[in-house]
């Protein structure tokens, strides 16, 4: 997922802004000479979309909470090895939130797992990827949101099931019964529809 | 280029999965190692790179409990968490001398005479406000349940969609409504999700009804739906743990309120 990661940067996230981020990184940066207060500093600017995310995965408060600890003593344990010149700490922070609710709902499905989080934290650092930082905002999530309502309800269902449950193309097209091109494509037609709406282009 | 233009378009078109993540670890390895190497996949990935982070963002918002708060900054730095923001400090009593205060108290006692009277009449507004303000609040709450039962629905759709004893029936139109058609996907642990399109509107005073049917000869009734004005259906419906293998669906027109058993015609049928 490092390349994921490395380029998903995009600043933080909707209500945040370019010194939010420089806060954050300065945050980190703290975090990793030992200081523990910055974690506090860290965790009262991301905690909520962190949860919200975990809650969303997992509909369970205490796995949520689980993981949100997860994902912040993961922050705390790799802060030394963080590059802040790579990207938002925002956008890391709630892909590891995801990599971790998806995990656990792995587990319960008594599923070997695809990916790891640890595989992801680890090769994060030092790519050679381009940072873009492209801020997020508020009006956009909300033409999201919007946008997510109006797809046809296979791209939709089937983005979800990819995003929120953790499905690889190949298990969503085993159970929408549809050719995995064609949830290949959906897939596609729907994340190109969500970037035209981020975008302002729609 | 080193590779086959074939080979770059296949994984191409899997930049958007493995945004998602819902690739292989092998799809994934293999997506990583071309796109290091290829402006194009890398310049797709990054520009629908923000459309995931956008979905995780989309999500409703909870605030989490600030026990949690506390359970993190303890487990990180290994010292009790640092304390919550600013308590207020306790202002600093005045002392007045006892003559001072009983003068002021009548001074106030006649003052307060001719105040009651404007006081009640201020009431009265506020008490108008507060009911208009009461009634806008409970518009509010209305419109959150509303919405929080539209989310509820959607999450139970992927739930269901999700599980692994999944069953599909696919029903087709009948001679009441030909070119309607619908899918039901069964589990027997999360319940049913019902969709359909192009169903008529069904007439007042009527409504529609979706049967299970089983190898019991009884159909047993999922519930009642109405579809919106363009005649399309998504909805979740709990099905008892108990219930036999459905071998097919059926939804019929019955009174409002539903039947016990099927009596209306036939709209749609899978078997």
């Amino acid at each position: 997922m490092w390349l994921l990661w490395a380029v998903i940067d995009r600043s933080s996230g909707l209500h945040r802004w370019a010194e939010d981020r420089a806060s954050d990184e300065a945050a980190l940066t703290r975090m990793a000479q030992g200081e523990g207060d910055a974690v506090a500093e860290l965790y009262d600017r991301h905690a909520r979309p962190v949860y919200s995310l975990a809650l969303r995965i997992l509909g369970d408060v205490t796995e949520a909470e689980d993981v949100v600890q997860e994902v912040f003593s993961q922050a705390w344990r790799q802060a030394s090895r963080y590059n802040t010149s790579r990207g938002a700490v925002a956008a890391w922070l709630l892909m590891l939130a995801r990599s971790r609710a998806i995990d656990r709902l792995r587990a319960r499905r008594a599923r070997p797992k695809i990916a790891s989080d640890e595989h992801a934290a680890d090769t994060l650092i030092d790519t050679g990827l381009p940072v873009d930082s492209q801020v997020i905002s508020f009006e956009q999530i909300t033409r999201v949101r919007a946008a997510l309502d109006e797809l046809p309800m296979l791209q939709k269902l089937a983005i979800e099931l990819a995003y929120f449950e953790g499905l690889t193309h190949a298990e969503i097209a085993a159970r929408l019964e549809q050719p995995l091109g064609t949830v290949k494509t959906r897939i596609r037609l729907a994340l190109m529809k969500l970037r035209e709406v981020l975008a302002g282009t729609l | 280029m080193t590779m086959s233009s074939t080979a770059h378009d296949e994984l191409r078109e899997q930049a958007a999965a493995y945004v998602l993540g819902a690739l292989t670890q092998a799809e994934r390895e293999a997506f990583e190692a071309h796109a290091a190497t290829c402006v194009e996949c890398k310049a797709e990935v990054q520009s629908l790179s923000s459309v995931a982070e956008g979905l995780a963002h989309a999500v409703p918002q909870h605030e989490p409990s600030s026990l949690l708060r506390a359970r993190v900054l303890a487990s990180v730095s290994g010292t009790s968490a640092t304390a919550a923001p600013g308590t207020p400090g306790v202002a600093s009593a005045r002392v007045f001398a006892p003559w001072l205060a009983t003068a002021a108290s009548l001074a106030l006692a006649v003052a307060l005479g001719g105040y009651a009277a404007t006081l009640r009449g201020r009431v009265g507004v506020l008490e108008l406000r507060l009911h208009d303000a009461t009634q806008r609040a409970s518009e509010s709450e209305r419109q959150i349940a509303d919405l929080r039962r539209t989310a509820a629905a959607a999450q139970s759709q992927v739930a269901v969609l999700a599980a692994p004893d999944l069953v599909r029936i696919d029903l087709a139109g009948q001679l009441r409504a030909p070119q309607a058609s619908a899918r039901a996907f069964w589990s027997r642990s999360r319940g049913l999700v019902f969709t359909a399109s192009n169903l008529p509107p069904p007439p007042a005073g009527r409504t529609y009804q979706l049967w299970i049917l089983t190898a019991h000869p009884a159909p047993i009734s999922a519930g009642l739906f109405k579809p919106d004005p363009q005649g399309r259906v998504a909805e979740v419906f709990e099905t008892p743990p108990d219930l036999p293998k459905p071998t097919g669906m059926a939804v019929t027109m019955e009174p409002d309120g539903g039947a016990p058993s099927p009596t209306g015609e036939k709209y749609v049928v899978g078997l």
